[in-house]
């Protein structure tokens, strides 16, 4: 606790400050960097302010997106997921295995597409479920948790794919995935700014997000308090599973095959979004909307990057390094800058 | 004073491992009664709290309410029995408001569909949490705040108002007055006569004798984990406290 008697709040504030704070919100950072960088790729390479890039980027965008929300849920109960990108490739795969055995067997494609889906969902709601168990039940360390269910998940991928990609299922499938609307939006897409909308109305809104916010604010409290906070992580991190079963079925609608590999280092990726989102890694603070621009921040790097001609393989290193920046930013009091900056 | 006794504990002990941090206390608690319990650090004054609020279950002994053999097993039944409990430094999420934290745990949800899909009536909460930190005689403004903002002594009086705004039966406060100035001391000694008056049973945990003897009624004390003296306030006087707390008194 701090002293107990000067009241923080009740300082003065000029139209300075006023303007000062409005500088000083995440969000508005957060976007103005978003606007520099655009304009920065834009004219490295005016290919990146068309129509055709800006699908592209939001077709990325979309199942980081997917995994980032997951990650916010998390993070903000005070944990992480290391397993969503993992979880993403194995149910990209079971989805799509299961959809080209019921399409050899003879089934109707819609009945195919929605068991397909549904395997998807359900192989991310597993993953997400063994690592509730495991971090409220076997009382392992989020990180420890999910970093072995990384492992297992990515194992068990190519066991069953035996590392080759997952072929065939029926064609409609990339169709989908790829009709577009208004030259930017496909069916899953609109989908998946649907499930955003929901999961940040929840967040906001709902007890649910209440709660989330105060098992990683305060544990002891929120016990204290009498939520039932062991429950309430297995359901987080359930939520992270699905969502990655989802994006998993997305890669796969996108790219009409099952790729083994195709989940490895998205758990990078949603990171960033995340912590460039500004939430803080011990839990509690942070909003949903801050990562909606990191996740946007990530995949426009990435895309850009491309653009202007950087090889692919730099990709994780810049993510890496953007991820401790974002950290190491966060580590910045700027109040207590701005303090020492007016008083000489 | 009604002396119906509304919370007992018999022979309840803890033990971490090979430390015994609680070595068959008992205690009684009666309705319109401020109990202090006091002792040196690490007498196990804060394990008797969190086995009686149901945070630490206890590796022997019973708990009596009204009466009735009764087991916790996390804070949710006991606070659903009554008891309010307001632990030692912890007692609030800091990145929450004022209000959510009043209403951490039993939010209200809207009326109607919203209600049943989760969604939380923001507005009610604002207002019956001011209304009910009032009551209590607890003035903070700006109950959508977060508590991060608010002062050590701040934080105490919210955390204080939200256990009495919900206390059915007791209320147990783990050194409320810790980091406090004299004048919000005071009023947090008021507060808790204001509860006793309106016949619940306080258990006051303190360091400051002085408050111990002004505000309550029976005075306990704990040593090395056990109950070594349990006796009404007047009869002790600020010394004869102290030498039993240091162990240098005989009873
Ligand atoms: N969770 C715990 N694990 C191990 N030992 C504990 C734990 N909680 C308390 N203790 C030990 O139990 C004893 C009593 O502690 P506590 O109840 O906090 O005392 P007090 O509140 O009177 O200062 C101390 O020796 C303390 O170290
Ligand atoms: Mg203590």
């Amino acid at each position: 606790m701090s002293t107990p008697q000067a009241d923080p709040m009740t300082k003065a504030g000029g139209r300075s400050n006023r303007i000062a704070e409005i500088f000083a919100r995440q969000d508005v950072i957060l976007l103005c960097v978003l606007i520099v960088m655009v304009a920065f790729f834009t004219i490295m390479n005016p290919l990146f302010f068309t129509s055709y890039a800006l699908a592209n980027i939001l077709q990325d965008f979309a199942p980081v997106m997917l995994l980032a929300i997951g990650q916010t849920y998390v993070i903000l109960t005070g944990g992480i997921d290391l397993s969503v990108g993992s979880a993403l490739g194995l149910s990209g795969v079971t989805c799509a295995m299961t959809m080209r055995s019921m399409e050899s067997g003879g089934s109707p494609v819609a009945a195919t597409i929605l068991v397909g889906l549904l395997v998807g969902v359900l192989t991310g709601l597993t993953v997400g479920l063994v690592n509730g168990f495991l971090i409220t039940k076997a009382k392992l360390a989020p990180f420890i948790a999910t970093l072995a269910t990384l492992g297992a998940g990515a194992g068990l991928t190519l066991v069953i794919t035996e590392g080759v990609q997952v072929a065939g299922g029926p064609t409609e499938v990339i169709t989908i995935g790829n009709t577009t609307y208004l030259g930017v939006l496909t069916l899953p897409l609109i989908l998946v700014l649907l499930v955003l909308g929901f999961l940040w109305l929840m967040l906001d809104q709902s007890r649910f997000g209440r709660w989330t916010y105060a098992v990683g604010s305060n544990t002891f409290a929120a016990r204290g308090a009498g939520i039932p906070v062991k429950r309430h992580l297995v359901k987080v991190y359930a939520l992270s599973g699905v969502l990655a079963g989802l994006a998993g079925v997305y890669v796969y609608f996108r790219l009409g095959s099952g790729s083994p590999t195709s989940g490895q280092g998205q758990e990078l990726n949603a990171i960033a979004a995340a912590v460039i989102g500004g939430l803080a890694l011990t839990g509690g603070s942070g909003k949903l909307s801050g990562t909606v621009l990191g996740a946007l921040i990530t995949t426009s790097v990435l895309s850009g990057l491309i653009l202007i001609g950087v090889a692919p393989n730099w990709q994780q290193v810049v993510v890496g390094a953007l991820i401790a920046g974002a950290v190491a930013l966060q580590q910045v009091d700027f109040a207590e800058l701005r303090k020492k900056v007016t008083h000489g | 004073m009604a002396d119906e006794v509304i919370y007992e504990a018999r022979g309840v002990s803890k033990t971490f491992g090979s430390v015994t941090a609680l070595d068959a206390a008992d205690l009684k608690v009666h309705a319109c009664e401020i109990i202090g319990l006091v002792g040196d650090n690490g007498a196990g004054k804060s394990t008797l709290v969190k086995i009686l609020s149901g945070a630490h279950q206890p590796t022997s002994g019973t708990l009596l309410l009204d009466g009735q053999e009764r087991r916790w097993d996390s804070p949710a039944d006991a606070l659903e029995a009554g008891i309010e409990t307001l632990y030692q430094d912890s007692g609030l999420c800091p990145d929450l408001s004022i209000s959510a934290n009043v209403y951490l745990g039993r939010e209200i949800l809207r009326p109607g569909l919203l209600g049943k899909l989760g969604l939380l009536d923001h507005k009610q909460m604002a207002v019956k949490a001011r209304e009910g930190l009032e009551q209590a005689g607890i003035g903070v403004a700006g109950g959508s705040r977060s508590v991060s903002k608010l002062s050590g002594g701040q934080r105490q009086a919210v955390a204080i108002g939200r256990a009495i705004t919900w206390a059915r039966k007791l209320i147990i406060l783990d050194e409320p007055t810790n980091h406090l100035g004299a004048r919000q001391s005071a009023e947090v000694l008021h507060v808790m006569k204001r509860a006793k008056e309106q016949g619940l049973g306080v258990i006051f945990i303190s360091h400051t004798l002085p408050h111990v003897l002004e505000a309550t009624d029976r005075i306990v004390v704990l040593r090395l984990g056990k109950v070594i003296a349990d006796a009404p306030t007047s009869t002790f006087t600020p010394d004869s406290l102290l030498k039993v707390i240091t162990g240098l008194a005989g009873t």
